[in-house]
């Protein structure tokens, strides 16, 4: 993966996450963030930290924005979710806009 | 992972609701109203977006979307207050740059504060039936700028002049000018209409009714012609490239009024040079730009076509009542041939083989070939001569030809029992001298029984 189409999520535990760019704009968030004019310090230093999402939650997101780019693609996968993970990952969802 | 809506209330149900304390609202709100501030002072660098964006987030989700909305609209509207004064205050050219440079960084600013502001934008704001974020910052610009008296009079004074200023030969800045009337379009189409495009015609109107007057004075038909179509294709122009595309019908329109529809009669009437004059000298590329000119207005073309008519009837008229002419039959005939050659030749070349113009000619000529009673007979001795002598002198291809033209003529005739009885006469001797050839009497004969055949059963199609 090159590194100019990568971006790099933090969880609130400091954990870094490095993803295609490609799959984090999934999120209407993120991609906002990213293509928002005006110089942010996200998109000048191609990282985000999220010190309200727990790595656990964060890492499941971007296992689904993969997901996601598959399903979109044509492979009709299901994506499983645990159940105790739900509630904080549909608040994180909603923050996200995903 | 949609419909957050819904999920939204569940959550509410088994989450523990946290009392947020209205100070921490407002400390949040001094946060975003600082990040505001920056991004219009284009001082945004460096700001941590998802920061701002959770701060926003909370507000909303804690219940103080409205202190959040109206302290954006407030914030918003007092920083676009400053920036009509500023641009009040530019001295003369600097005017339409300024308000260029302020309205992109204003959308540049809205889009900035719009994504940190999303999730408020997305969720409460749809929800309370309030205008999104994006159409609240044109508003607002609209409200404040457009509309405060000083910048509203100049800004339309400034475009008013530019295209006058183009109107009389300057150089303007187009793209400049294209910035703006954009502008104007994004914030509207009645705003577009209210602040250029009305009093744009208005002006446009006045300026023509000027201009074609004084042009008429001096020119000849054929040149104003020239100078209107002129001004038609600059409009045009013009339109394409710095005004919205809808202005094009309107403002051709005006033109076509004030310097075509207006001033119609007297050109095609116009002594020595209007349409009469044409047609005599052959001018086809101005009887063609004449024909389009009048194309476009109302009862242009009926004006053209009743001249046209007279025009033939007495020239005709005289053609056929002159006593020398009608002592050499052959050349009668062959004038009346030469003249709806030349007639053919204008439609056909210059007003696009128009059929209303077509069918002009040739009640015309109905009219004038009957006013003549030897018609029939002059008519049958000229084909009397061409069998006889004709294929001496010519091929048979440019015999079939001519022959084809004079059945035209004899389409025209009223007495056509006339034309036969002097045709069998004719014929009978040309017969009997032997000196034709059966092949083109044939042929002679089947166009006649075609044209009588057309003439039959036309009124018959008629009934």
């Amino acid at each position: 993966m090159k590194k100019e189409e990568t971006v790099k999520l933090i969880s609130a535990e400091g954990f870094e996450f490095v993803i295609d760019k490609k799959a984090a704009m999934v999120s209407q968030t993120i991609r906002n963030m990213l293509t928002s004019p005006g110089s942010f310090a996200e998109t000048e230093h191609g990282e985000v930290t999220f010190p309200e999402i727990s790595t656990t939650i964060l890492e499941k997101i971007c296992q689904y924005f993969y997901w996601s780019l598959q399903y979109a693609s044509g492979k009709e996968t299901e994506f499983h979710i645990e159940p105790e993970l739900t509630l904080e990952l549909m608040m994180a969802a909603n923050y996200l806009h995903t | 992972m949609s419909g957050a809506k819904k999920r939204n209330f569940q959550i509410e149900a088994f989450k523990h609701r946290v009392v947020v304390d209205p100070k921490d609202a407002e400390k949040a709100w001094n946060i975003l109203e600082h990040a505001i501030h920056e991004i219009y002072n284009y001082n945004a660098r460096g700001f941590v977006f998802e920061d701002l964006y959770r701060t926003a987030y909370y507000m909303v989700y804690h219940r103080f979307g409205e202190k959040l909305y109206s302290g954006l609209v407030s914030t918003m509207t007092s920083h676009q207050k400053e920036i009509a004064k500023s641009i009040e205050a530019v001295q003369g050219a600097m005017f339409l740059e300024e308000l260029n440079r302020n309205w992109t960084e204003h959308n540049t600013a809205l889009r900035m504060i719009r994504d940190i502001l999303m999730y408020m934008d997305r969720t409460f704001i749809p929800s309370t039936h309030k205008t999104r974020i994006h159409e609240l910052g044109l508003n607002l610009w609209r409200d404040n700028i457009i509309h405060s008296s000083k910048i509203q009079t100049r800004l339309q004074d400034t475009l008013l002049e530019l295209v006058q200023s183009e109107r009389s030969g300057d150089v303007i800045n187009r793209g400049l000018t294209r910035n703006i009337t954009k502008m104007l379009m994004d914030l509207g189409p009645s705003v577009y209409e209210e602040i250029f495009e009305k009093p744009f015609l208005d002006v446009s109107s006045d300026f023509y009714r000027v201009e074609s007057q004084q042009v008429i004075e001096h020119c000849d038909c054929g040149d104003y012609l020239k100078k209107a179509e002129e001004r038609l294709n600059e409009e045009i122009e013009r339109v394409s490239h710095y005004l919205d595309a809808r202005s094009e019908a309107k403002i051709t329109r005006v033109v076509e009024k004030e310097m075509i529809e207006s001033h119609m009669h007297r050109l095609v009437h116009m002594e020595n040079s209007g349409l009469v004059s044409m047609i005599m000298d052959e001018k086809f590329e101005d009887l063609g730009r004449m024909y389009n000119l009048l194309l476009r207005v109302p009862s242009g073309l009926t004006i053209m076509k009743d001249v046209m008519i007279s025009h033939i009837r007495e020239t005709g008229k005289d053609l056929v009542t002159d006593p020398e002419r009608l002592k050499d039959p052959i050349n009668f005939v062959q004038e009346l041939l030469d003249k709806k050659d030349r007639l053919d030749k204008i439609i056909n070349l210059a007003f696009n083989d128009d059929k209303d113009f077509q069918n002009a000619l040739s009640s015309s000529f109905e009219y004038f070939i009957n006013l003549n009673p030897r018609s029939p007979e002059f008519i049958s001795l000229f084909v009397d001569d061409k069998l006889r002598n004709g294929l001496k002198k010519d091929k048979e291809e440019e015999i079939e030809l001519v022959l084809d033209k004079v059945t035209m003529l004899f389409r025209y005739l009223e007495e056509k029992d006339l034309f036969e009885k002097y045709y069998q006469q004719h014929l009978a001797k040309r017969l009997l001298s032997g000196k034709t050839s059966s092949d083109a009497e044939r042929s002679f004969i089947v166009k006649l029984k075609t044209e009588c055949a057309y003439q039959f059963t036309s009124k018959l199609e008629g009934m």
